[in-house]
């Protein structure tokens, strides 16, 4: 696991915790992330609260797809990731879906009642300035410990531990080596002309900054009206190329199997799909550098479960946790102690577990805060309508 | 006794006073539904989309017409969008109809037994939901699907080279729409046709009319407001569709309702989703409105 640590020391060390602090628009952030957890505030003590046994439970998990709620893994995913939750609480949670992180946070703005909801970190801010979520007091998460520290940093905002990163990722193009034959490892791929009607992008804002990585704009997560401008026209031009857009990685993965599609915006869960799968594919290290993601658990503000929150946190933070995470959808997890020899073939170097250069500066470009999100959605409905 | 009970009379007022009384009893019910979940909902949506209220940090919160104007001068590309999809709406209706006429007509006019079991075949498939309808599609269109297979295996077209113009398109969302609605059309044409006067047609048949002529003068004009009313029945709800296009129509096939959907739950510019809803509403009441001057409600349901 010392590999592991080390990649994700410095993958989150540099440049992307610059960005994500920078592009917040908090200083305070950057001081306030090199402090451990048992700094956080006084609302984050546990002290003067219900204790766990006066709390009402049935706790309410905002969550994506598959993350505990049993839609992929059905057994697995109560075994690992919340087994132990219910073990040491006997509350067996309920879960809330959203499909994507502007899905969640406008729902939850709307009213959606959650006591632990899973944002991703470019979307962190958002959160905490809605109000919608509170500091963790990670006193009361053992596994905490256990939890890669630079990788903590980045769930800290306003000098508190708001969030609690978990899992994190890749985006990159994976293309079908049956049927495709790049020119380069380049985003460039899912705009290229001689693949028309094979493509798939994500039907998301992202496929903006994905635009601004390729064309190399100063700063894909804040490009300016005339940049967005410029590359909302370059997406809808290209648009006739795109068979569909993907609103959850397992449809891609379904139309990649079926070789509907044989190139498209990924994530590393349809990597290990199609690892095991045996088929011939590229998931491609883009010449414009991986864009890498982390996903991590915030508290309700409102929550009337405080401790049980925390423990379902600790049950994800887990060792166990972590290995199905790796194992069953390819994707990287905050424990440290995680044995890399028990996880299947292939995941390592899927998640380059053995080449930590990979996460360094221009290899990697981190998913970072979108300050004009209003402004990027905007443009992005114009490519949707066009 | 005749001034007793005439229309002035104090037993008249007060039957009509009670009359009224129960009649606001009966009615307040609905009308207290209706206004706790149509008009205040609605009456939100348009103070939205002025900009009345604010929900988010990104509106604006300030009241202005702006939206509006943007949307109505032409600047905006949703105008576009509604056409498109009013265009696709046009389009399922009038195939929806000419497709569950012989259906509706057979099952009015030349069965004679089990009618009732026919006509509960062809609504057996709501029987099952929705989107398991839907995704059904996606598994019959596919490059690997039913109907791609079977031409591959009637050597027909190559396996390598499938018809992939079935999925992901705007041919993809009318087919799925077409097939979704078609029981909804059915049931009214049905039910106008088997309300017809028999004694009609055979007076057409004594006079010496045939019978695609008594068809074309007689049957037809009769159902026509089931017909329409069938045709009110697809159009409207299709034109704000959005969950057919998301699964199966692809980049080519999004519509308004989608648009107004991912402004809501995606993009967080409820002014703009509410100018959207709100217009599409406004455009459904006042068809309703020119569609209502020549049908008569109770004509479709008596015949």
């Amino acid at each position: 696991m010392r590999d592991l640590d080390r990649l994700l020391a410095e993958r989150f060390n540099r440049r992307g915790f610059m960005r994500l602090a920078g592009a917040s628009g908090v200083g305070a952030a950057l001081l306030a992330a090199c402090r451990r957890a048992e700094d956080a505030g006084p609302r984050a003590t546990g002290g003067e609260r219900p204790s766990i046994e006066e709390e009402p439970g049935n706790l309410q998990v905002f969550d994506w797809s598959g993350y505990g709620n049993g839609d992929y893994y059905p057994r697995e995913e109560k075994q690992f990731l919340w087994s132990q939750y219910q073990r040491e609480t006997g509350d067996t949670p309920e879960f809330i879906l959203y499909e994507n992180d502007s899905a969640g946070f406008t729902k939850a703005v709307s009213g959606t009642s959650f006591d632990v909801v899973h944002p991703c970190g470019y979307r962190y801010r958002d959160w905490v300035d809605a109000g919608l979520v509170q500091p963790f007091d990670t006193a009361l998460i053992p596994n905490f410990s256990a939890l890669n520290p630079s990788l903590m940093e980045q769930g800290v905002v306003d000098g508190q531990q708001y969030f609690v990163p978990v899992d994190w990722g890749f985006i990159a193009p994976l293309v079908n080596l049956d049927h495709v034959e790049p020119n380069e490892q380049s985003f460039g791929i899912l705009f290229d002309e001689r693949y028309g009607g094979r493509i798939s992008w994500v039907d998301t804002v992202n496929m903006l900054y994905i635009a601004g990585i390729f064309h190399q704009v100063p700063d894909p997560f804040d490009m300016t009206d005339e940049e967005l401008a410029e590359m909302r026209d370059f997406l809808i031009a290209k648009k006739s190329l795109v068979r569909f857009m993907w609103n959850q990685s397992f449809d891609f993965w379904q139309a990649f199997k079926s070789e509907e599609v044989w190139i498209g915006y990924a994530w590393p869960d349809t990597v290990g799909y199609a690892a095991n799968r045996g088929m011939n594919y590229l998931y491609m290290e883009p010449k414009e550098g991986l864009v890498t993601w982390v996903c991590g658990m915030g508290l309700a503000a409102d929550t009337q479960n405080y401790h049980h929150s925390h423990a379902y946190v600790d049950s994800w933070a887990s060792e166990k946790a972590a290995e199905f995470l790796m194992a069953y959808y390819y994707y990287g997890h905050a424990n440290q102690e995680v044995d890399l020899a028990k996880l299947p073939e292939g995941v390592v170097e899927a998640l380059y577990l053995d080449d930590p250069s990979i996460l360094e500066p221009p290899r990697s470009i981190p998913e970072s805060y979108i300050p004009r999100r209003d402004v990027y959605d905007q443009y992005w409905q114009e490519v949707l309508a066009a | 006794m005749a001034t007793l009970e005439g229309a002035g009379s104090p037993v008249a007022v007060r039957a009509r006073r009670g009359g009224g009384r129960s009649t606001l009893g009966l009615l307040s019910g609905p009308l207290v539904w209706v206004v706790l979940f149509f008009v205040i909902p609605v009456g939100f949506i348009a103070a939205y989309s002025v900009g009345a209220v604010s929900l988010f940090p990104t509106d604006s919160g300030v009241l202005s017409l702006q939206d509006w104007g943007h949307f109505l001068g032409g600047g905006s590309i949703y105008l576009g969008l509604f056409w498109k999809s009013i265009r696709i709406s046009l389009t399922v209706s009038l195939v929806v109809v000419l497709l569950a006429y012989p259906v509706g007509y057979y099952l009015a006019l030349c069965v004679r037994r089990r009618k009732y079991v026919l006509l509960l075949l062809i609504i057996a498939p709501f029987l099952t939901s929705f989107l398991l309808r839907v995704l059904a599609w996606k598994v019959i269109l596919g490059e690997q699907g039913v109907l791609n297979s079977f031409l591959s295996w009637s050597h027909v077209r190559s396996p390598d080279d499938p018809i992939t113009w079935l999925l992901y398109g705007q041919f993809a969302v009318m087919l799925v729409l077409a097939y979704v609605w078609v029981p909804f059309v059915a049931l009214p044409i049905f039910v106008s046709l088997e309300n017809l006067d028999r004694s009609v047609l055979e007076a057409a048949g004594d006079l010496g009319a045939s019978r695609w002529r008594t068809f074309v003068r007689v049957t037809l004009p009769l159902s026509l407001p089931g017909v329409l009313a069938a045709f009110l029945f697809v159009f409207i709800p299709t034109i704000g569709e959005f969950v057919t296009p998301l699964l199966v129509g692809g980049p080519s096939g999004y519509m308004f309702g989608n648009a107004i959907n991912n402004l809501f739950t995606g993009a967080l510019d409820w002014q703009t989703g509410s100018v959207l809803a709100l217009f599409m509403l406004t455009v459904v009441a006042g068809l309703m409105a020119l569609f209502g001057r020549f049908l008569q409600v109770r004509s479709v349901a008596t015949g």
